[in-house]
């Protein structure tokens, strides 16, 4: 079946709140509503000519107007697949910035979405009402905040640890004592790679004599000297 | 403590120890990575585990999500740093997918004799590292004498060992030399030598079975629901694999090879052994894809010309979503990309298989021994930068 013949299907099976199929992207969607999520992904995977028994993904995605959780849904038996997505507005007026939407989980229906969740938790803030096992699962449960919203604050320490680049005093920046290059600085002119000089005038490691060439060379001679 | 109640084991003995908590990991070299597993004791069998992540957590979306689409491809290669090639091509056939774009034909079947000699690479990997985690440590050798053959194939067209920045949306990065295909038919013909060498040394040896057979056997309904994929899922019996069912790649569609599936030979189906068997023909099935396409790669293009013009630039697709999932070594590599019209995505979701495949090992462990655990680990083959991203 093509997702218009799931999507008829889906729609004629008694779970209230499912909405059209957008037919304007790549993979034509579902949108379902918050409550209907749950009885809607069991119905999918149950019903002997949907079978979509592999939730493949999960995921959160956070645009202007609303907090959207996508389901991707799949049939090993069937050859098909579904997208699913349920929409959270955000409040009306200011205040977003502790806006904690809200979502049934469907760890019940799919186990996989067990870390999925968690995931989407961890990273972009959204709770999943009835998940059993909701903490943080990539960062530490002490973590501020939810990396991958729009409004995210970059902290500027973990612990003790300065995480900025200029927080770290390497030299004085001073403009008008810059810091001075080091090692030798090539002469103009000067080749870029210049020759290894001649065994005999290399200095040796004791004494600082030179060998000429024909005379035995003393023990321990061109060694620590390159 | 509550998610540990969870997979609590049903079991009958008489005899309870105190119970104990045990850590594994994060660095222990039967994690294969910066995995820590947090286990409950009873003696020696574990009571129950649960699974501590993201100590390689880059927050690779994020970084998707602030760089061009063209700039995240070599980012993709250090998520699955094994199957470098395989993570470059699932990104940009989803950049292809949302473009509406498709790579010229020299290109895709270029596309499928790198990402094939990379699978090739990384279940090497797999199969020399599970060697080690079961006490055999010579197959690792072996494993990376015919792993380097094949990295320095892979280095001639991209100029990269490990993490190749290769397949790019568009076509590939690089035109072959004359003799890279002569050169990879002849390493496919070394290849299957040494595979029956690798089968005397460790898939048939009695202690080998000992230690895997009958050990962490994962139903195909359990596999199912964990969103399992790639061998581990084919091991429990699916014959499910998407270069054959959902061809993302035409070439694959227009390719003779068999998906091979577990049948329990040496004891339960799914078991470790299946898992690791599943692999080993696997790479013969890739040597076989191999010999075909390498025959067919036809003259012209490698890039998309008219994309090319486009790079000067970064590219911006229009408002739309695109999610596509390719076949990689561990399992399917999903991308879904939502953009909003601008140079960079406004999210971009990789939903990577050894997070899926790891996501069991909570339900595979309790009631096994110690021992064991470390069998069932490796033979699941996670990579944890993919799995942390």
């Amino acid at each position: 079946m093509d997702e218009v013949a799931l999507h008829a299907r889906l729609a004629a099976s008694g779970v209230p709140g499912v909405g059209a199929l957008d037919r304007s992207v790549k993979d034509p969607f579902v949108v379902v509503e918050t409550a209907s999520i749950v009885p809607a992904l069991a119905w999918l995977r149950d019903d002997p000519d949907c079978r979509l028994e592999m939730l493949h993904n999960l995921t959160a995605v956070e645009r202007p107007e609303c907090m959207e959780v996508v389901y991707h849904v799949c049939s090993l038996a069937h050859h098909h697949a579904l997208v699913l997505k349920v929409r959270v507005p955000r409040p009306e007026g200011g205040g977003h910035e502790n806006w904690i939407p809200e979502v049934p989980s469907v760890a019940g229906v799919y186990p996989a979405a067990n870390w999925h969740e968690r995931e989407q938790w961890d990273l972009l803030g959204v709770r999943f009402a009835g998940h059993p096992d909701p903490r943080r699962i990539l960062l530490p449960e002490e973590w501020i905040g939810h990396p991958l919203r729009k409004d995210y604050v970059y902290p500027t320490d973990h612990g003790e640890i300065p995480l900025e680049l200029d927080a770290i005093p390497m030299y004085e920046r001073d403009p008008s004592n810059p810091p001075k290059p080091s090692g030798r600085v090539r002469k103009a002119g000067e080749p870029l790679f210049q020759p290894p000089a001649p065994f005999s005038s290399r200095p040796l490691a004791s004494g600082g004599k030179t060998v000429e060439p024909g005379q035995p060379a003393p023990p321990g001679a061109g060694e620590g000297t390159h | 403590m509550e998610a540990l109640e969870l997979y609590a084991v049903d079991d009958t003995r008489e005899v309870y120890t105190e119970e104990l908590k045990l850590n594994l990991g994060p660095q222990h070299p039967s994690t294969h990575g910066v995995l820590r597993v947090e286990l409950r004791m009873d003696g020696e069998i574990i009571t129950g585990a649960r699974a501590d992540i993201g100590y390689l957590h880059r927050c690779a979306e994020k970084i998707g999500e602030n760089v061009s689409y063209l700039q995240f491809t070599p980012y993709t290669d250090r998520m699955d740093y094994l199957a470098a090639c395989n993570n470059e091509l699932a990104w940009s056939l989803t950049v292809e997918k949302l473009l509406g774009v498709e790579a010229p034909e020299r290109a895709q079947w270029l596309r499928v004799i790198v990402c094939e000699l990379n699978r090739i690479a990384s279940h090497l990997i797999a199969f020399g590292t599970y060697g080690i985690d079961m006490g055999a440590n010579t197959p690792f050798f072996y494993a990376f004498r015919e792993r380097e053959l094949v990295l320095a194939l892979l280095e001639r067209p991209s100029g990269q060992r490990m993490l190749y920045n290769y397949v790019r949306p568009g076509g590939v990065a690089h035109d072959i030399d004359e003799t890279w295909l002569d050169d990879v038919l002849r390493f496919c013909d070394h290849f299957e030598k040494m595979w029956a060498e690798y089968n005397t040394l460790l898939s048939h040896n009695a202690i080998f079975i000992a230690r895997t057979a009958n050990i962490g056997v994962l139903p195909k309904e359990v596999a199912i629901a964990f969103g399992v994929t790639g061998p581990s899922l084919r091991a429990s019996g699916v014959r499910w694999d998407l270069r054959r069912d959902v061809p993302y790649l035409w070439p694959y569609g227009e390719i003779e090879f068999d998906v091979p599936v577990g049948e329990g030979t040496h004891g339960t189906l799914g078991d470790c052994w299946d898992r690791y068997w599943v692999r080993m023909r696997e790479m013969m099935e890739s040597i076989r894809i191999i010999r075909q396409a390498c025959r067919r790669v036809p003259s012209g293009d490698f890039m998309d010309k008219n994309l090319i013009k486009i790079y000067k630039s970064p590219i911006k697709p229009g408002p739309g979503e695109a999610y596509l999932r390719t076949e990689n070594p561990r399992g399917e590599l999903g991308f879904y990309v939502v953009a909003a019209g601008g140079t960079s995505p406004l999210r971009c979701r990789a939903r990577g298989p050894s997070f899926c495949n790891l996501s069991v090992l909570e339900t595979l462990l309790p009631g096994c021994m110690i021992a064991d655990g470390v069998a069932i680990i490796g033979s699941l083959d996670i990579v944890l930068g993919e799995v942390d991203r």
